[in-house]
């Protein structure tokens, strides 16, 4: 594989490289959640709305897609500033 | 087909990969069986502090002292990088009744070596901004430091692989194979693997494992729910805790019968922030078995708490919100050791809050323990055997 098909961005908020999407990989990764565990893929500022679909992608060689758990993104799904939070039922 | 190794290691979180790292070290051949996958539980849902001076002055503070001291050189032994910082840290102080009782407590940690010191409000402000007017000062520790826990999980995994050891992800032990009282292996989900040692590294699902040998292992699963913010440029120094968490702690007849909710959920203020500029805020402390939801009352209380103490924390946007499970023991202290009257089966769990700090030197003692039948310090009082009846 040449170097320009490797320099290919998978998850453009943390950058990761496809390269270290095959690498997670080959240690044993074999979920959403572990590719975002060993390369930071998908913990950014979308979570994961724009690469997780490219990573599945890449692990369906591995699974069947019923049995790629879909990683834990937790509330809240936008960012949400924090005295706004604890404010909210304060007026 | 049949496996073989000298030791198994039922558990792949920062524990059992420690453990699985030094023993491979010291020429076993190790196999590590991972239900899941690395950082799966708690170690890859926590904060990340190794902070010496949250510990009571005893065996815990020794133990910290001696993994504080391991830290140093880990990331080049491991040759990966395990975004060790060591930044100092601090324990915000509120009144006066915290104050004496902090004052106590640093006394005793000093003669145990520790480097620590009572600051006063101006001098802690210089140390981390956005601090609330009310306090009266903090703790202050050049030796606490931070480490990304899955970082650590990932580098003992890769740095045990290196020497030998093989690591099973997505297999699960179902069960442990006995002859007599003679530990011979275990059985697990992609068949069984023979050996004469198994060490018990499973987190708050310990006791799950013990049951499987008729055992009673007195381990807790104690939710911590935490929040992340968006990353921001270096707004958290170093560790920074609350007083009121160790007052909490160590002496939880004082808020037995309090009303409030924070303290109800166990709420104490853990503050931190990651290399890429998360910063992390914690805690919660709550048993509700093996739940790790994150709920919208927690997540309120842990905020509310936290921009009481540092307000300067209000203009941050949080972005995700995780729970972990920690291993509570009764004694606040982990189960290291083998079991009597169970030849073989060997307890590596139970660190409850402080399996990050105190991972490498547990990885230590258990090595030697297998390799040499002692170690390098007195841990009888981390005998596993300490809470069975009659003893
Ligand atoms: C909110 C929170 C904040 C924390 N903050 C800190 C901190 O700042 N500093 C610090 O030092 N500590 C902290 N801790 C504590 C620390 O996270 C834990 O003490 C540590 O991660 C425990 O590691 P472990 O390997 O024993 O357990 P775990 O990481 O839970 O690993 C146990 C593993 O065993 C596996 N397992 C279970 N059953 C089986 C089976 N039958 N077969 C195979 N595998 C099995 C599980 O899948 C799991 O991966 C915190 C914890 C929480 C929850």
């Amino acid at each position: 594989m040449s170097d320009a098909t490797d320099k290919v961005y998978i998850c453009r908020c943390e950058e990761v490289t496809k390269e270290e999407i095959e690498q997670a990989i080959r240690e044993g990764a074999t979920t959403l959640t572990g590719i975002k565990k060993r390369t930071h893929a998908g913990m950014g500022l979308c979570q994961g709305r724009t690469c997780r679909k490219l990573i599945s992608g890449m692990l369906a060689g591995k699974k069947e897609p019923a049995e790629i758990i879909p990683p834990t993104s937790r509330p809240p799904v936008r960012t949400a500033k924090i005295s706004e939070f604890v404010e909210e039922d304060e007026v | 087909m049949t496996r073989k190794a000298d030791v198994v290691v039922i558990g792949g979180g920062v524990i059992g990969t420690a453990v699985a790292y030094y023993l491979s070290k010291r020429g076993k051949k190790v196999m590590v069986t991972e239900r899941y996958d690395h950082a799966s539980g708690a170690s890859g849902s926590c904060d990340q502090m190794i902070i010496l001076q949250s510990k009571n002055p005893g065996i815990h503070l020794k133990l910290a002292l001696a993994s504080g001291e391991m830290y140093q050189t880990l990331a080049r032994e491991l040759e990966y990088d395990i975004e060790y910082h060591n930044r100092g840290g601090m324990i915000l102080i509120e009144n006066e009744s915290e104050l004496k009782i902090m004052e106590d407590f640093v006394a005793r940690q000093k003669q145990i070596g520790l480097q620590v010191e009572i600051l006063e409000r101006k001098d802690a402000a210089k140390l981390q901004r956005g601090l609330a007017e009310h306090l009266v000062g903090s703790t202050y520790s050049p030796q606490d430091a931070h480490v990304n826990s899955i970082r650590l999980n990932l580098g003992f995994a890769r740095a045990a692989t290196k020497l030998g050891a093989e690591i099973l992800l997505e297999t699960e032990v179902t069960g442990i194979i006995l002859k007599g009282d003679q530990v011979e292996g275990v059985e697990t989900t992609q068949g069984p693997i023979h050996a004469p040692v198994v060490i018990n590294a499973a987190g708050a699902w310990a006791p799950q494992i013990g049951r499987m040998v008729g055992l009673d292992i007195p381990i807790k699963p104690r939710r911590g729910q935490i929040i992340i913010t968006e990353p921001v440029p270096p707004y958290v120094t170093g560790d920074v805790l609350s007083a009121q968490y160790i007052v909490a702690k160590y002496n939880p007849d004082l808020i037995k019968n309090s009303e409030s909710r924070a303290i109800q959920l166990g709420v104490g203020l853990a503050l931190s922030q990651t290399e890429k500029g998360n910063i992390l805020i914690g805690a919660t402390r709550e048993f509700v078995g093996y739940d790790v939801k994150t709920t919208r009352e927690g997540i309120k209380e842990i905020l509310k708490n936290a921009t009481r103490l540092v307000p300067g924390l209000k203009e941050i946007n949080f972005i995700r919100t995780m729970g972990g499970l920690r291993p509570y023991t009764p004694d606040g202290l982990p189960l290291l050791g083998p079991v009597k009257g169970l030849e073989g089966f060997i307890m590596a769990a139970g660190h409850e809050g402080d399996g990050i700090a105190l991972a490498p030197v547990t990885g230590k003692i258990i090595a030697d323990l297998v390799m040499d039948g002692k170690t390098f310090m007195d841990v009888e009082a981390l005998n596993p055997n300490r809470f069975a009846p009659g003893s």
